[in-house]
């Protein structure tokens, strides 16, 4: 890490010409993130004489990861929401040039906090189940609320539509199932086709959609406050329900800390709108067709190499078949295959 | 005794989660590590029958064909003829699934034909291939 640490030290005296004695140490790749190389360092410089630590955060674009994502979508997003009452790190540099770190990368505060480890943990939250919940709920239901044109996020994908949020998600992610698809995949082809034939109503509004609003993508602390939601880099303007499903998806079930019912009272508080269960029951099978994109992907990029990130691996393998399994059962539920 | 490709790999599996990811300081590694023991664990669990799911997959489907051919006219019927008929060309993994590529994608073709027919075959068509499609998946499942 040593090379990694100097090249950083290199690229923050390039950014701050005033700072002085410029020094990165303890940098360390943690996990998090997979579509990203996440990267924890301390900095400590040197300015108008007084000295400054920070704790800060690297993003850097893999060569290939889960996820195609735009490497500026995260940075601008995160901007974008200071202080809008949804909890993001504050966000210092984002750099497209390779020269500095051969990809782009941008640099950010260490938020306190830990994430749950939900799939090896019955109590990934140190008793804090229920707090943490109500606050996953309600910080999505405000981030469904804000207006993101007024916050000049009307950059990001649909972000200038104000109808057809389904449709257009609904090809977004069959495209990038169908490029990465190894195996033919008949169930998730199907399931494609049946959302298709039965479309959701229209989107209550247009909203900043996370696209990984999850267990495991936020941050708590000892005394069990959410301190930041995280991973961004698949945010867009769509549906609001989107991430609702997505919230509840099976894979990274939020509600054995709190029911679906009571999660979506703190939604409907937070947002301001009510939610419609048989269009979130269309979201619900959409999310499983949106995860079979992501583990087809991560199929893609660990066949394609160059790197082969263990992680990648698992979710091609066993997420893959997880989601499968989903879309059965909820095809199951509609009458087909019961 | 044969030593097999399975029992090898659950050995090497078995050494790195418990002795090499321990003696590993860097706790990206150690992930690393442990995730790469988990990953050879479904391999091994799956040497064993991997032909046996797929030559049973692709006899289930070219059956499924033959059933269904009589339902449909044209480029389709005579696909699905075609494909009931064939063999597969080898029992090497690589032939398998390459044959097993070519009959999913026609399935792919029969289900949105299927779904739609509107009568009471068409039904029973789609809930025969959601059965198949089903014991498929459960037959493939990664074991760990």
């Amino acid at each position: 890490m040593i090379d990694m640490e100097q090249r950083v030290a290199a690229y923050l005296m390039h950014r701050m010409p005033a700072a002085r004695e410029v020094q990165i140490d303890e940098c360390a790749r943690i996990q998090g993130g997979s579509s990203q190389e996440t990267y924890r360092l301390r900095g400590r410089w040197h300015e108008d004489g007084q000295p400054i630590e920070r704790r800060l955060i690297l993003r850097r674009a893999p060569p290939a990861g889960l996820v195609v994502a735009e490497r500026d979508i995260e940075f601008t997003v995160y901007h974008a929401l200071a202080n809008q009452g949804v909890p993001v790190p504050g966000v210092h540099w984002f750099e497209a040039d390779p020269q500095w770190l051969d990809q782009p990368f941008f640099i950010m505060d260490m938020m306190p906090g830990k994430p749950g480890h939900f799939y090896t943990s019955d109590d990934p939250y140190d008793g804090h189940g229920e707090a943490v919940a109500r606050q996953f709920w309600r910080h999505l239901g405000t981030l469904a609320r804000i207006d993101h044109r007024a916050l000049g996020l009307d950059t990001l994908r649909n972000g200038t539509a104000d109808d057809s949020f389904w449709s257009r998600e609904l090809d977004w992610w069959a495209d990038i199932f169908h490029k990465g698809e190894g195996v033919v995949e008949p169930i998730v082809h199907a399931a494609i086709r049946w959302l298709r034939r039965n479309p959701p109503p229209p989107a209550m509004k247009p909203a900043i959609v996370h696209g990984d609003y999850r267990a495991g993508n936020f941050l708590f602390t000892a005394d069990g406050a959410i301190s930041a939601i995280l991973d961004w880099e698949m945010c867009h303007i769509g549906d609001p329900l989107e991430d609702v499903a997505w919230a509840i998806d099976p894979f990274w079930p939020m509600t054995r800390h709190l029911s679906l019912d009571q999660g979506l009272a703190e939604w409907e508080q937070a947002s301001g709108m009510a939610v419609d269960r048989a269009a979130l029951d269309w979201w619900r099978l959409f999310s499983a067709v949106k995860a079979s994109a992501i583990w087809a992907t991560a199929e893609a990029s660990f066949t394609q190499g160059p790197v082969r990130e263990m992680v990648v691996g698992m979710s091609g393998i066993r997420a893959g078949h997880f989601h499968r399994k989903v879309i059965l059962d909820y095809m199951a539920e509609r009458g087909h295959g019961a | 005794m044969n030593l097999t490709l399975e029992t090898l790999l659950h050995g090497v599996a078995a050494t790195l989660r418990d002795r090499i990811a321990p003696a590993i300081e860097d706790s990206f590694a150690i992930e690393a590590s442990r995730l790469a023991a988990m990953l050879i664990t479904i391999s091994a669990n799956a040497v064993d029958d991997a032909a046996a799911a797929r030559v049973w997959e692709n006899a289930a489907l070219r059956a499924l064909f033959a059933d269904a051919q009589p339902a449909f006219g044209g480029d389709l019927a005579r696909r699905l003829g075609e494909a009931a008929l064939s063999a597969d060309p080898g029992l090497k993994i690589s032939e398998l699934d390459r044959e097993n590529a070519r009959l999913r994608t026609i399935l792919v073709e029969l289900h949105a034909a299927v779904e739609n027919a509107d009568n009471d075959q068409a039904c029973k068509l789609d809930a025969r291939i959601w059965r198949l499609l089903r014991e498929t998946e459960e037959r493939r499942a990664p074991r760990s």
